[in-house]
């Protein structure tokens, strides 16, 4: 490369890196700063370094129940969207063709671009008791349930895999899709059924893909606040609900901060584990 | 051991015919060339007999068991594709031993089948590989030892060898051949290449728009190809066609060919010969001098007749007394080389 | 099993899409609380359509979209013919940055921006927004705009400069136009990213200032009528047809 197209390739570069760099990657940075303060450093406040917000973190279980609480939130939604997404991406991938093919892969694609948060009140809107859901199941059904699943981890879960199984079902039909059909065939050919075929050739080619595809759920959930809130009621109290409670209700920023990069270490630590499979995906 | 037959068989894909009622049989334990250009049918008749392609009608015997409507993975057949399909994620040893693994063989047995296969594809001690770390050449040995390690009852070879290249593929044929000898397992294969077709093949049939157009040992198809598609397909032909008359052919420019009783002949290259004081013999043209083409041991003559064009090969030392191109010059070919076709194609 | 396979997506489709068009159809319904019969009416527009708040958060929704979108797209193009045409050491690395921005979750980002602006003595508000915004869009654009030209070919390029081009023409007559597809695909996508956003806006936003999802946000948390679905079915069709406007332009490899 000359000199002269260095300096345009870095001209062309510049803007944007630099504007990811003070809205993201900076704030990231002082994220971790501001987690061993005693006080935020605005107007006359005194402050001073301490760790006692990791030591408060680490000392208090409740923060390491939430914690794992959201976890296994993110465990169960992926879970569900694995399992209901596969077959979804198999179908797609493997038994439609030509335009029902695009129509469809559409359709399932598109709610993942709109709006997560109206997508979450339209299922308040469903579950709530006295809601859609109940009426329509006493509608049908002779006897009377009650169905109020408003308020309810299942809620939550319901919730959070409406909104992220377009997303395993794009990252599962793109890896489903690069198989070269004649393995199959080959497979085939060999006198083998498809449940092996599944198991023994299909699963660990197309596992990059799923690897990547949960981990892209995974780790948003984990995160997630909103839907808990909106969703679980008093059955909706999250890592995340507790990071936001910091910032916009408790106003102790030093404390949410600390939470935030602990969230952020975890995720971290997923995401490099995990990276093999995301490098392996994205080619 | 098991010969393969395919009785009517037809297959239509909207109004295009890729099968028109074939019956064909395929000895037990020969090897069997299927030839024909692209879209003749030729991969769905094989891909039929494996089980891919449903057909329309018609019956496919395994032995004597109809299998139309057996399953791919019930058909007890190998098959090796043209672009091998080795799968992945899986060793060389793990590849050759899916197809035992599916039929429960245990596993010192099991073993020892995959190194005996390994071992006659030349790939002993490569078991440990990935096919990713293996030569085309490696992949296609493999990809042969998978398919007859379950020793299925019809071997199905699609164009194994068009991915290639030539000098890896003249060795690849006589691989094929001694591995086929070898295990003594009907072979049926699809190639568009006429020369890897009459190399391989104890048999070969010869598609056309779906039909089957001759069948044969290669050198009777090849020394009596009957119609002028075969003629051109099977090795090189000039077809020379006229008006039949009492005495023989008469051809456009008044030569008459005695002993001709067909509306045209096709006369190979290599059976040509040329004279420039006329020939004594009824079995002659003249012709002009067009163009001398050089490629190594032989030599070839481009001549024009009537505006067609001919074409003589000969050893290059038999063709070193040439006139000037555009001379005229006389080709004579002995009668019996004469090869009578029913129509002029 | 074609059949089955039909019938599993169409209840996939059902589980994406109905709660959807129950909030869509008990926007038109006169009750407040759900009840049925269904009782048409657009009484929650109209009363929507009269909600000052409403429509100031809408029309600032609106134009912080087109102001992101605009200036992600423009960045973004930019870096990404860099990042196509030229190879220079680090070149995986700024393509590796890329990926927090989408992958850490947003929750993090929002908190540790709203951090980080108080520090700089930026605060909160509408310019805090839309530095997020942009930040957030720009990886999808830069990803967007990189896989179209993924399928043009180099020659084109080599071919145009060996006819005498200079490097900015080359790029005007026949990258950019090449790219276009992309690039609009971008900005759509930027606007979505922008227009739908909830958490960031929602740590950025000033109070009585906020967003379209934030003041849905709050709503909702106070208790929700008939006129949060009416303005949500609203989003969800300007989301949803945006979208399907994007995709039709974001074929990658395509010839359009």
């Amino acid at each position: 490369m000359t000199r002269a197209e260095r300096i345009r390739a870095l001209g062309l570069l510049a803007p944007a890196y630099l504007w990811l760099t003070v809205a993201v990657f900076l704030p990231l940075s002082a994220m971790a700063f501001f987690s061993l303060l005693t006080e935020v450093p605005f107007g006359e406040r005194e402050w001073s370094f301490t760790i006692a917000n990791y030591t408060e973190v680490f000392g208090n279980p409740v923060y390491a129940t939430l914690l794992w609480k959201s976890l296994k939130l993110g465990f169960w939604v992926t879970f569900w969207c694995l399992v209901l997404g596969f077959p979804c991406a198999w179908i797609l991938a493997r038994m439609l063709k030509g335009r029902s093919r695009e129509v469809l892969f559409l359709l399932v694609i598109l709610p993942f671009w709109s709006n997560a948060l109206v997508r979450i009140f339209s299922w308040a809107i469903v579950l709530r008791g006295n809601g859609v859901l109940d009426r329509a199941v006493n509608a049908v059904l002779p006897w009377d349930v009650n169905i109020n699943l408003m308020f309810s981890e299942p809620a939550i879960i319901i919730g959070l895999v409406h909104s992220y199984l377009p997303y395993v079902i794009l990252t599962t039909y793109l890896s489903l899709q690069a198989i070269d059909e004649t393995l199959i065939e080959a497979a085939r050919s060999l006198g083998a059924r498809w449940p092996r075929i599944l198991w023994r050739l299909v699963l660990p080619l197309a596992l990059p893909g799923l690897i990547a595809g949960a981990v892209l759920v995974f780790v948003p959930v984990v995160g997630s606040f909103m839907e808990p809130r909106l969703l679980g009621g008093r059955f909706g109290t999250t890592y995340g609900t507790l990071i936001e409670d910091q910032f916009v209700a408790v106003f102790n920023w030093p404390l949410g901060a600390a939470l935030s990069f602990i969230l952020l270490a975890v995720v971290l630590v997923i995401l490099a584990a995990a990276s093999p499979a995301l490098r392996k995906a994205a080619t | 051991m098991t010969e393969v037959r395919v009785e009517g068989l037809t297959k239509a894909y909207g109004p295009a015919k890729a099968l028109d009622e074939v019956t064909l049989t395929f000895p037990d334990g020969g090897f069997f060339g299927l030839l024909g250009p692209s879209g003749s049918g030729k991969t769905t008749l094989l891909r039929a007999i494996a089980g891919f392609v449903t057909p329309d009608t018609g019956r496919i015997w395994l032995g004597d068991q109809a299998v139309e409507r057996v399953p791919v993975e019930d058909r007890e057949i190998g098959m090796v594709f043209q672009s091998y399909a080795l799968f992945p994620n899986m060793t060389v040893a793990e590849n050759v031993a899916f197809g035992l693994e599916v039929r429960r063989i245990p596993g010192p047995d099991r073993t020892r089948r995959v190194v005996e296969a390994l071992d006659l594809v030349q790939l002993g001690g490569y078991g440990g590989r990935k096919p990713s770390e293996l030569s085309g050449g490696q992949r296609q040995r493999v990809a042969m030892a998978r398919a007859i390690v379950t020793r299925p009852r019809v071997l199905l070879l699609d164009e194994p060898l068009s991915a290639l290249d030539r000098a890896l593929r003249v060795d690849m044929q006589i691989e094929l051949k001694r591995i086929q000898r070898e295990v003594g397992i009907t072979t049926i294969f699809v190639t568009h290449d006429q020369e890897e077709a009459l190399t391989l093949s104890d048999r070969i049939g010869i598609l056309r728009d779906g039909r089957l157009v001759r069948e044969g040992t290669p050198r009777a198809v090849y020394d009596d190809p009957q119609d002028a598609f075969t003629a051109r397909f099977l090795g090189e032909a000039n077809v020379l066609t006229g008006l039949p008359e009492a005495g023989g052919l008469r051809l456009a420019d008044g030569t008459l060919l005695p002993g001709v009783t067909t509306p045209a002949i096709a006369l190979r290259p290599e059976a040509l010969a040329f004279a420039v004081p006329p020939p004594d013999t009824p079995h002659r043209l003249q012709a002009r001098l067009a163009q001398r083409i050089f490629s190594g041991a032989t030599g070839t003559l481009v001549l024009d007749w009537q505006g067609q064009r001919l074409k003589l090969t000969a050893s290059e030392r038999d063709l070193l007394d040439l006139p000037a191109e555009g001379s005229p010059l006389w080709l004579h070919w002995p009668a019996a080389a004469a090869l009578a076709l029913r129509d002029a194609g | 099993m074609i059949v089955v396979a039909r019938a599993y997506l169409g209840l996939i489709l059902v589980f994406l899409y109905a709660p959807i068009i129950v909030m869509g159809v008990m926007s038109l319904n006169a009750s407040e609380f759900y009840a049925l019969p269904f009782d048409f009416s657009t009484e929650w527009y109209e009363r929507l359509f009269a909600n000052e708040e409403v429509l100031a958060a809408s029309w600032r929704s609106v134009w912080i979209a087109l102001v992101v979108a605009t200036v992600a797209t423009t960045l973004g193009t930019m870096a990404s013919l860099a990042l196509w045409r030229h190879d220079f050491p680090g070149k995986r690395i700024l393509q590796a940055l890329l990926f927090p921005p989408i992958a850490v979750p947003w929750l993090i980002i929002g908190t540790a921006m709203l951090v980080f602006f108080f520090g700089i003595g930026l605060g909160r508000g509408t310019p805090a927004v839309v530095l997020g915004h942009v930040a957030l869009a720009l990886p999808y654009v830069i990803i967007t705009v990189t896989a179209r030209m993924q399928s043009f070919d180099r020659a084109l390029d080599e071919a145009a400069r060996s006819l005498g081009a200079r490097s900015w023409t080359v790029a005007r007559k026949v990258i950019l136009p090449y790219a276009s597809p992309g690039i609009i695909a971008g900005w759509l996508f930027a606007f979505a990213v922008s227009f739908d956003q909830f958490v960031v806006s929602y740590f950025l936003a000033e109070p009585g200032d906020s967003t379209l999802p934030v003041l849905i946000y709050t709503a909702i948390r106070k208790g929700f009528t008939p006129e949060i679905n009416a303005i949500a079915t609203i989003i969800i069709a300007v989301s949803m047809t945006l979208m399907i406007v994007a995709a039709r332009f974001a074929r990658f490899g395509g010839t359009r």
